[in-house]
């Protein structure tokens, strides 16, 4: 049974794995990439890791992948065209490294001594949620909090990159002549405050636009 | 007449999930019979009431008429993600089915043994539940997508960002009671509750009270089901109807039932997290009211979110947004800091 079910799911990373890499389309692409994930979790639970599992579908299929299709389709991003290949020695290369990442395998495969089942989900406690808790708060704590660090520097530094669009030279995208406004656009402060605020010259908007923004 | 012992092993195992799923289905499909009746008299009118006793057979005549239309597909759809989208959604919303609590043991006859009536218990139950429910922005994300048409994708994509959004604070809600009951599995959850009259459940619970992560998680999981007042990736007066314009007939029932299987998933997470499960006067004596008493309370939810529906307008997109990134989100974070700090000191006994 569980044999049957490893090489279904096994069969189903694999597949959705070459889908990835042989798509034209990077929302099928991305869509394969899903299949993969999903078909690694199952592969955890059986190999008694529920917690990765989880962890697996909620951070990679559930968060980052949304994400990913997200962008591609609010950018509306077109099928790749199929071009002739330009770099030609990458075949003979693709090839060689193809041949010693199975010669590799298959030498783990029959050489190293491998455990001889894979351990039973009911008995086993290393994969639990407790047993995970309690290793990454006692033994592994520094890395733990290394790596929390090291993502708070990815959020500081997109946060950075995010605000210094906007310091826009004042005066820049002001249309010419009189015009009326609405508050929410002078102020970014009262967003959704339609009051409308009208402007007899291009330079009093300009001054209304640059004016307020620097509060 | 080993292998045939297996065959009927796993067979067995189907007979919980198909009960579930009649089950479940019969709830949604007079979950939409009620909203339907209750929606009307509140807004002073007298709804459906014709097919049947009071209209108690108008499911089935929508079922018919679901199946009987006909099936358009946009022309220039994207014919594969547009027939995937409604599956993935229907699916995600039904597998979350399997880990929720909805009995203590109970005798059953016909095995002739005493059972929990839960289909599947294990160590991450909740973080199952969370990462089935983040797939299911599939579903709608690439319903939006394929449709070919710019209403769909707006709502797709406010649907996407509001999911996105929602979802942090829904986790982090649920947190606080992880903190208190030390473990993932539901039944185990349920268990702790029971006793005192209905005063161990954790929404009051003197020890471990979660009030608060309850509200969040209540308004939470509205955004997440796409519900009134947060319905805005089906909004009609912008989008038309949002990411499922596009679909029709047993395609569009699909989405329809996704949307209230979603809504009877997070009543029942809502049910066994904070308001005790199946707990309930009389249930250690007589534990099959446990299942009525679990039910009772999901029908109470139901019936908030159609009270909800017939009382408050929409929200704007922006002030949806605000409301989850600059309210909810640091709410939920400081519950989670009183409620460990509040463990860790010993307060909650």
């Amino acid at each position: 049974m569980i044999t049957l079910l490893f090489i279904l799911f096994a069969g189903l990373a694999v597949g959705c794995a070459v889908s990835v890499v042989v798509q034209r389309n990077p929302l099928y692409s991305a869509i394969s990439l899903v299949g993969v994930f999903v078909s690694l979790a199952a592969l955890y639970v059986m190999l008694a890791a529920p917690f990765i599992a989880a962890v697996q579908v909620i951070v990679y299929a559930g968060a980052i992948m949304v994400l990913v299709v997200f962008v591609i389709m609010l950018l509306n991003v077109e099928e790749e065209v199929r071009r002739r290949l330009r770099l030609r020695f990458l075949i003979p290369t693709a090839v060689v490294l193809a041949a010693v990442l199975i010669a590799e395998t298959a030498f783990v495969i029959y050489f190293v001594q491998a455990q001889p089942s894979p351990m039973d989900p009911g008995t086993s406690e290393v994969g639990l949620t407790a047993s995970i808790g309690t290793g990454l708060f006692t033994i592994y704590l520094l890395p733990f909090e290394i790596t929390s660090v090291l993502l708070l520097m990815a959020i500081v530094g997109a946060m950075t990159l995010a605000r210094r669009a906007q310091n826009v030279p004042v005066g820049v995208g002001v249309a010419p002549g009189a015009q009326v406004l609405t508050r929410s656009i002078v102020n970014p402060k009262a967003i959704g405050d339609a009051t409308p605020v009208i402007t007899n010259s291009t330079a009093e908007a300009e001054r209304l636009l640059g004016g307020e923004k620097e509060e | 007449m080993e292998w045939l012992n297996r065959i009927l092993e796993v067979a067995w195992g189907f007979v919980p999930i198909t009960v579930t799923f009649i089950v479940v289905l019969m709830i949604v499909a007079y979950t939409v019979l009620a909203e339907r009746r209750v929606l009307a008299f509140i807004q002073g009118r007298l709804g459906p009431n014709r097919v049947g006793y009071g209209g108690l057979l108008q499911p089935f005549a929508d079922l018919l008429k679901f199946i009987l239309k006909e099936d358009i597909v946009p022309d220039k759809s994207t014919r594969f993600v547009y027939f995937l989208a409604p599956v993935v959604a229907i699916m995600t919303a039904l597998m979350t089915m399997i880990v929720y609590p909805f009995g203590p043991a109970v005798y059953i006859p016909i095995l002739g043994e005493v059972r929990e009536l839960v289909i599947a218990r294990f160590d991450v139950a909740l973080l199952y539940v969370l990462g089935i429910t983040s797939v299911g922005v599939y579903g709608i994300a690439l319903a939006g997508w394929s449709s070919n048409n710019k209403y769909s994708l707006m709502g797709g994509l406010r649907a996407a960002s509001q999911l996105i959004s929602y979802e942090l604070s829904l986790g982090l809600s649920l947190i606080g009671v992880v903190l208190l009951s030390g473990t993932l599995d539901l039944y185990a959850i349920v268990e702790q509750q029971s006793g005192w009259y209905g005063l161990q459940w954790n929404i009051w619970r003197p020890d471990r009270i979660q009030f608060f992560g309850f509200l969040i998680y209540l308004i939470s999981a509205i955004a997440e089901t796409n519900r009134v007042p947060f319905d805005l990736p089906e909004a009609e007066t912008e989008l038309v109807a949002g990411f499922h314009t596009e679909y029709s007939a047993m395609k569009f029932a699909l989405f329809f039932m996704a949307e209230y299987v979603n809504m009877l998933t997070v009543s029942m997470l809502a049910t066994t997290l904070f308001l005790g499960g199946w707990n309930g006067p009389g249930v250690a004596s007589f534990p099959i009211l446990g299942v009525f008493y679990f039910l009772g309370k999901v029908v109470f939810f139901l019936f908030l979110y159609i009270w909800l529906r017939g009382t408050l307008p929409r929200f704007r997109f922006d002030q949806l947004m605000n409301f989850g990134w600059k309210f909810l989100l640091p709410v939920a974070i400081l519950n989670i800091i009183f409620t460990a700090t509040f463990a860790y000191f010993g307060l909650f006994g």
